[in-house]
């Protein structure tokens, strides 16, 4: 470490090769930070990922190569440095750090942890754990040529979760089933489609006509039609979609029609939904195969940036279900498969089906290449941006470790200097919010939610541990008794989870205490009785940004309806998606608008912070901030989705 | 069929989404070279290796020391006594395969002695831990053969770049804010007779609610013109007043109350944007008027060529106006009314582009040139970018070197602001000075540390002289001498793996010719992590 005598403090240098650090992740910003650590003069490193090495990370994640595809990044990550520098202390796990091995004892071995994730849910069990062990934590993510860098420590600054962010864009069942009115919204379907049919059948992700859609206002008449509808068309009342295509062995004809012809004319039959709406037109297998006209192909460039006609997405769509079809059967008996963005006849299945819903509800088809950054919600990611965060990083590590925590920053990488010049901009790190519901001494929050229609399960998947972030809670209600609702051992309360909270004297002002053993965090939750939650709404936290807006007077009586509805119910974002790619939506941002915003922002401070910035000198703008969102919503690099 | 991918769009997936395919072609066309494997210059190639550039060739006299083990991650302990070059290069070669690697076991003060055309050949040269005597002469070299110099450094905590092009070009500068061109302000005859084709009050419940934002803005304007003396709505109670005018357009039910119309709502949204008039911006105007557009020869770089054309078509074509870019924003339509009105731009841009591309066949031949020499398909790209056109124009290092022409304007401004950055700057020529007063750094040696600083002292007020900059000498200057003295001209790993990242940056920018590279001092302070860039 010659070169660091110089620039650095002896004592400084040699409490480097003595401290150990965790560094959770090994992606891109993972890479470049394990080579920063080690040259740098640290020699005790742990480092944790849970996911394997493809070959879309070669571009930047420079310490795998092709021949690594397919084995662990850590363990490959730890090679390849120890290959350069032998002399390093390096331990690999490949593993979710959400495992409760790794526990607050655990956590407490490190001197220094060093986020290089890429999701939210990681990065809030992480701060979680983080605070309770009392270890400084340097969380960093980047996202094309953007990237931010913020230290938190407990007491001293902001945790990660002490601003609220906006709550991951989900799409309303009927939106998906009955009228999407955005591209998002047909692939959203076919992903869908895909798990229906190959995958883990999922009741949130339902794909057929949805009939109880809150606005087909009951009427008996309309009911009686379209249970005619159903039973001359036997198909629709179908068990499951995957038994029924099974049923037909997978025949791409028969689930076209079905898909693409019967449940379009079933959907025809709803006809209040088309009063308003443009109808959707029905797609026939024969008709299509007739017109065979030449492929017409918009767009110039790699095949993957070109949109093919309906007639091409049709034959597309009929391979890839041959293809899906046959991997699903070497697999054998009750195979699943999962859907993966980098998987070519998964990624063309939903190209083809997606594109052809659109061009049924009359939107203009998108390229598999487009449809790919939706449906994956692809972010950007490059070498360049890495290797500046991982710099910062270790810059701000070496801050923390001479004592100096107070000179830490929260710091943004812009994509070139801004009009005063500046390519960094590092702003002061806040001290930790009273309100927060993760750092405060008592934490507590308040949610309005229907007791009466509010299931236990609901409680514990999509409030607890969707919104709050928690593993494994507990749940005592505060009723003088002690009465426990949830337990996180195995076998113990699952009966109560299809009763209603009602069922268990929750009532208006209940409170309950919930506590995480390994995030050795208790919540005090407080219920507010609501009978008029939005349309699709099932609980709302009290002082969270309102993510959608109010809706018409007109349409409050429809909420009853919606209320009732199963099938309207949100579809589950984090629960069901693999652990490793769930995270923030960033689907096609140049066609929300601003207000509508899907992205996950984390560090709402900071790009508040930048905002202001921004606007000092002039600069905010709507396209502005929008490239701005992406960042502030993090991601370190790789791919990352909400949406399924 | 777009179901298979080559090896290749899956490797580059996450990056072609950032600069597409024709960003990477050029990339893989280029050839850099890097001056000096050290930390930083490791740091960078590796940047530029892992996203696929062609080839690099690494120019290094040194041998691998154990300082350079210590903080260089492509060289390791058993490569220690070896060619700098060649040790990086293999190992930086193993990141790409795609990647051809080349060195050159010689300092760049011989090469520039014996053979100074070898530099030439290069896309981009990146100079690191230059002295300041090779920077001078290798920026002359390079300057006068109009090869793009990056010239950078890791000093201690403080990271510097200098950008050294006479003159770069950009076609597709990637603006963050563009607006439209819609042209609704004055409508090309395509666009007016299909604005004449809707009817609003004549048609359906349906075709009403589906009618693009464009054409109802469109369509409410000609009725504002009617009213207003044919004059846009031009400040907010004007517009304010337009936006109801489109509101009274929504369509009512039996009772009289408006039904939901997302398109007209989505119109009204639009308003302010699409009412900015239609006007050459004051930057490719400038481009217009400059030397190389009026006088085109053979050795006119195409880009030239193509502002020329652009300019006749503007004074002999276009009525004052650029090209029609053709593109639309997504809105609220049927497919078939979205996309004839698509079709009405796209016409109408690969008119104009045609228009264009004639004067640029002209333009050839006028100079002797095969007409195909530009591509119909860069033409269009040229085109469809002709608003946002930039180019860069660097002042050479002599400029910046030279009593006469030193930039002291700039520098004393920055001084007298609240950035530590100039002063850092200052510090990084002061050290030259030394350097070449002393043979060595300062502070090197840890005995010497005391003695050097106020040998520095000397340094920084010889240069400041020198140039005749009258700064204010502050607290936090003295204590930057310390501080320089301590760094010993070290090179730690986590300010080269910043600068790497960084400098890689710039590279692609000016081997894609996309976005806009900075112009032309980058100062990166590592203690507090801010940054700041200056014109000098």
């Amino acid at each position: 470490m010659v070169q660091l005598v110089g620039s650095l403090r002896k004592e400084l240098a040699d409490s480097l090769s003595a401290c150990r650090v965790l560094v959770v992740g090994a992606g891109g910003i993972g890479c470049e930070l394990l080579k920063n650590l080690v040259l740098t003069g640290f020699k005790n490193i742990e480092v944790i990922d849970l996911d394997i090495i493809d070959v879309s990370n070669l571009n930047r994640q420079f310490l795998f190569q092709k021949k690594h595809v397919g084995k662990s990044k850590a363990q490959v990550a730890k090679e390849s440095v120890l290959q350069f520098c032998p002399t390093a202390n390096i331990t690999a796990y490949h593993d979710s750090i959400m495992n409760p091995e790794y526990n607050v004892e655990f956590f407490r071995n490190f001197m220094l942890v060093m986020n290089a994730l890429d999701n939210r849910a990681a990065r809030n069990h992480v701060n979680r754990m983080c605070l309770a062990a009392d270890i400084p934590l340097i969380e960093s993510g980047t996202a094309g040529y953007l990237g931010q860098v913020t230290v938190i420590k407990k007491g001293l600054t902001e945790c990660y979760e002490c601003q609220p962010k906006p709550t991951q864009k989900t799409f309303p069942g009927c939106t998906i089933r009955n009228t999407p009115s955005e591209p998002i919204h047909c692939i959203v379907w076919a992903k869908y489609l895909f798990n229906q049919l190959f995958g883990e059948e999922d009741a949130d992700q339902e794909v057929s006509p949805d009939t109880a859609d809150p606005e087909l206002s009951w009427n008996p008449a309309d009911t009686e039609a379209r249970a005619t509808a159903s039973d001359q068309d036997g198909d629709i009342k179908r068990v499951s979609t995957k038994d029924w295509a099974r049923s037909t062995g997978y025949d791409a004809v028969k689930l076209f029609n079905k898909l693409f012809k019967d449940d379009i004319q079933y959907l025809l039959t709803m006809d209040k939904l088309w009063k308003k709406r443009k109808a959707p037109l029905p797609l026939d297998w024969l008709e299509i195969q007739k017109l065979a006209c030449p492929q017409e192909v918009t767009g110039t460039g790699l095949k993957d940036q070109q949109v093919l006609g309906v007639a091409g997405y049709s034959q597309l769509f009929s391979r890839s279900v041959e293809t899906l079809r046959s991997m699903l059967a070497d697999k054998g008996d009750g195979a699943e498969l999962v859907w993966d963005k980098d998987d070519p006849p998964a990624m063309d299945f939903v190209t083809a089906a997606a594109n052809l819903r659109m061009h049924i509800f009359s939107m203009n088809m998108k390229s598999r290449f487009d449809i790919k950054s939706m449906a994956g919600n692809i972010i950007p990611a490059i070498a360049t941006t890495n290797a500046v965060i991982a710099g910062l990083i270790v810059l701000e590590a070496l801050k923390i470790l001479s004592g100096d925590v107070e000179q830490c920053r929260t710091i943004f990488l812009n994509k070139q200097p801004n009009p005063r010049k500046k390519l960094l901009v590092p702003c002061a790190l806040d001290p930790p919010s009273a309100n927060c519901y993760v750092c405060a001494s008592k934490p507590e929050v308040t949610v309005k939610l229907n007791v009466h229609k509010t299931l236990v399960l609901a409680l514990q998947d999509k409030i607890l541990k969707e919104k709050f972030g928690m593993v494994a809670p507990d749940v005592q209600i505060e009723d003088g008794k002690g009465t426990i609702l949830i337990s996180s051992e195995e076998g113990e309360t699952e009966a109560n989870n299809s009763k209603f909270l009602s069922d268990f004297g929750i009532r208006h002002g209940s409170r309950l205490q919930v506590d995480d053993f390994l995030q050795d965090y208790t919540l005090l939750v407080n219920v507010i009785h609501c009978e008029d939650l939005e349309k699709d709404v099932e609980f709302e936290v009290v002082g969270d940004a309102p993510d959608k807006a109010p809706t018409p007077p007109g349409a409050q009586e429809d909420k009853n309806v919606a209320n009732g509805n199963k099938d309207s119910a949100e579809p589950s974002t984090s629960s069901k998606a693999p652990a490793e790619q769930d995270d923030v939506l960033i689907v096609d941002s140049d066609e929300e608008e601003p207000s509508s915003s899907t992205m996950d922002v984390r560090m709402e401070s900071g790009g508040h912070k930048r905002k202001l910035h921004d606007a000092e000198t002039g600069e905010a703008s709507a396209k502005r901030q929008r490239l701005d969102q992406p960042l502030a919503a993090d991601e370190e690099d790789d791919d990352i989705i909400a949406l399924d | 069929m777009a179901a298979t991918k080559t090896a290749k769009e899956q490797k580059y997936d996450r990056q072609l989404r950032l600069w597409g395919d024709h960003g990477q072609e050029e990339l893989e066309n280029a050839h850099v070279c890097l001056i000096n494997s050290t930390a930083s210059g490791t740091e960078i190639l590796k940047n530029l290796v892992l996203p696929g550039i062609g080839a690099f060739t690494i120019v290094d006299g040194h041998k691998v020391s154990g300082e350079d083990v210590g903080n260089n991650f492509f060289l390791s302990n058993n490569s220690i006594g070896r060619n700098r070059a060649q040790a990086a290069t293999e190992l930086l070669q193993e990141l790409n395969t795609d990647v051809s690697g080349n060195f050159v076991e010689e300092s760049p003060d011989k090469l520039l002695d014996n053979d100074p055309e070898f530099f030439h050949r290069f896309t981009l040269v990146i100079g690191v831990q230059l002295p300041e005597s090779t920077c001078l002469r290798l920026g002359s070299v390079l300057w006068n053969a109009n090869v793009p110099f990056l010239v950078c450094r890791t000093y201690g905590l403080v990271g510097y770049m200098r950008l050294v092009v006479k003159e770069h070009t950009v076609i597709e500068s990637h603006p963050d804010n563009a607006l439209e061109d819609l042209r609704l302000d004055q409508p090309f005859a395509e666009l007016k007779s299909h604005i004449q084709s809707y009817d609003l009050e004549g048609m359906g419940k349906k075709d009403h609610g589906h009618t693009p934002w464009i054409i109802i803005v469109a369509k409410y304007l000609e009725k504002w013109f009617s009213e207003h003396n044919f004059q846009l709505p031009k400040n907010y109670k004007e517009k304010e007043a337009f936006k109801q005018l489109i509101r009274q357009g929504i369509l009512k039910n039996e009772k009289g109350t408006p039904e939901v119309e997302e398109n007209f709502e989505e119109a009204i949204k639009n308003v302010n944007t699409a009412l900015n008039p239609t006007k050459i911006s004051s930057g490719v105007d400038d481009l217009f008027n400059g030397e190389q557009c009026n006088a085109i020869t053979s050795q006119t770089p195409a880009f030239w060529v193509m502002t020329r054309a652009v300019r006749e078509f503007v004074q002999n074509d276009g009525g004052g106006n650029l090209p029609v870019r053709g593109s639309i924003p997504d809105m609220i339509a049927d497919s078939e009314k979205f996309i004839n009105l698509q079709n009405v731009y796209r016409e109408k841009a690969m008119q104009d582009a045609s228009v264009v591309s004639k004067h640029v066949e002209s333009l050839l031949q006028s100079v002797g040139k095969p007409s195909g020499s530009i591509s119909e398909q860069d033409i269009k790209l040229f085109c469809k970018n002709a608003a946002f056109l930039r180019v860069v124009r660097c002042r050479s290092l002599a400029e910046e070197y030279s009593v006469e022409t030193v930039n002291k304007d700039a520098i004393t401004c920055s001084m007298d602001g609240a950035d530590g950055e100039m002063v850092l700057y200052l510090m990084l020529r002061s050290v030259d000075r030394f350097y070449q007063q002393h043979s060595r750094y300062p502070g090197v040696y840890n005995y010497q540390v005391e003695e050097d600083i106020s040998k520095l002292k000397l340094c920084v007020n010889s240069l400041l002289q020198e140039y005749g900059l009258n700064v204010s000498v502050k607290d936090d200057y003295i204590h930057e001498l310390y501080v320089f003295c301590r760094y010993g001209a070290a090179e730690p790993h986590t300010v080269a793996s910043f600068l790497g990242g960084s400098a890689a940056q710039e590279a692609i920018k000016l081997i894609t010719r996309q976005f806009v590279p900075f112009n032309n001092t980058f100062v990166y302070n590592a203690m507090s992590q801010t940054t700041a860039t200056f014109q000098l």
